[in-house]
């Protein structure tokens, strides 16, 4: 049977790979020292394959035809098609996991969840950045999860909660010996192309960080029910924090590290989830 | 309310990179084969962010005024002054587009 053995968060902002170079150098060592972190667990963990759970920035979804959540079951997926991407993370294609995408896909339709699928999706910055600066070997399978994060209505945060049981139900019934992490990406607080662009609510983050150290569930989905509508449009990217929370048991989290990153525009949280 | 047709193109100025150069070499050209209305046509080719942001997701706006190589600063600040004073916006700001 396969197992979870990681999960973990951390931020995407398209900003990072834009303006790395050019970013004041002190700011760099922090984001490096951060993701270096997340990365370093991630391989002690010695996982198979990798789902990463993330919206999609407009490049596979438009409103004619909006998925709340789709499951990416091919055995390749496109890289990141932004330009700005091709610098750092010059990859057209990232390895697949067929097999699990189909297995998590059914047990998903046996459970009453009805998620699209695509056979190839684009991963775009939301996914590969955080690939990136974590230094995922290019030979990881990697399982997408999109979840609408950026187009009113979105799931409710009852429902994401259910996504990552599900999750975990499926990596648990997985024939095979498989050792799975899961990487949530986004967040924290942040807001873009909104008249509060800028803004980073460190009070939503500091809150948010204790409701998933906490772990209880039911208190961390209705204080994010009732304060998201009151931040900025990127925390709906927590989200895919949530699902990652709820496929390691809700038990709580370790802060990996914390801060407001103005040059990036995002509250910049890294965490890794209590898997055991 | 969201306008479908500014929407489309700003979608498809944001995945297609031949589109987005022809489009700020011609505006006019391309927009003429979307059916925008003329108020927003006008808005358009004025970068009259005010105008515009109401009608769009805001990340489709963003990655507009990106495409039109807006100055992030600058697109930022047309943004703040549209809202609320009381979220206070954290320094500094990045400089690049968008």
């Amino acid at each position: 049977m396969a197992s979870l053995v990681g999960a973990f968060a951390a931020i995407h902002s398209p900003i990072i790979a834009r303006n790395w170079d050019v970013m004041p150098a002190g700011h760099r060592a922090k984001l490096t020292s951060a993701f270096d972190e997340v990365g370093r667990r991630l391989r002690a963990c010695r996982a198979d394959l990798l789902v990463v759970v993330s919206p999609d920035h407009w490049v596979n979804f438009f409103i004619d035809n909006m998925p709340a959540v789709c499951i990416g079951i091919g055995d390749e997926h496109g890289g990141p098609p932004e330009p700005f991407m091709r610098k750092h993370f010059p990859r057209d294609q990232l390895k697949g996991h067929a097999a699990f995408g189909r297995h998590l896909l059914n047990t998903a339709l046996d459970h009453d969840f009805e998620p699209a699928l695509s056979h190839r999706m684009k991963l775009d910055h939301g996914t590969c950045i955080p690939l990136w600066r974590t230094g995922v070997e290019p030979e990881m399978p990697i399982v997408p999860i999109i979840i609408n994060d950026v187009e009113e209505p979105m799931p409710s945060i009852r429902r994401c909660l259910a996504w990552g049981k599900l999750l975990r139900q499926a990596i648990d019934s997985y024939g095979e010996p498989l050792r799975v992490a899961v990487l949530g990406t986004g967040g924290l607080s942040h807001s873009i192309g909104e008249t509060t662009m800028g803004w980073i609510d460190e009070d939503f983050d500091h809150a948010c960080i204790r409701h998933f150290e906490d772990g209880e569930e039911t208190r961390l989905a209705a204080f994010l029910t009732q304060a998201l509508p009151r931040t900025g449009n990127g925390a709906h990217e927590i989200r895919d924090w949530v699902v990652a929370h709820a496929a390691a048991g809700s038990r709580g989290f370790e802060l990996i590290d914390y801060f407001p990153s103005p040059e990036t525009l995002v509250g910049a949280g890294f965490a890794s989830w209590k898997v055991n | 309310m969201t306008d479908y047709w500014l929407s489309k193109l700003f979608y498809d100025l944001h995945n297609d990179e031949t589109l987005a150069a022809e489009y700020r070499a011609d505006m006019t050209a391309v927009l003429a084969r979307y059916e925008i209305k003329p108020e927003i046509r006008t808005a358009l080719l004025a970068d009259d962010v005010a105008t515009l942001a109401p009608l769009v997701n805001a990340y489709l706006l963003r990655f507009y005024f990106q495409v039109r190589r807006m100055p992030q600063h600058e697109f930022i600040a047309k943004l703040n002054a549209l809202g609320d004073k009381n979220k206070t916006v954290s320094a500094p700001m990045s400089t690049t587009h968008g």
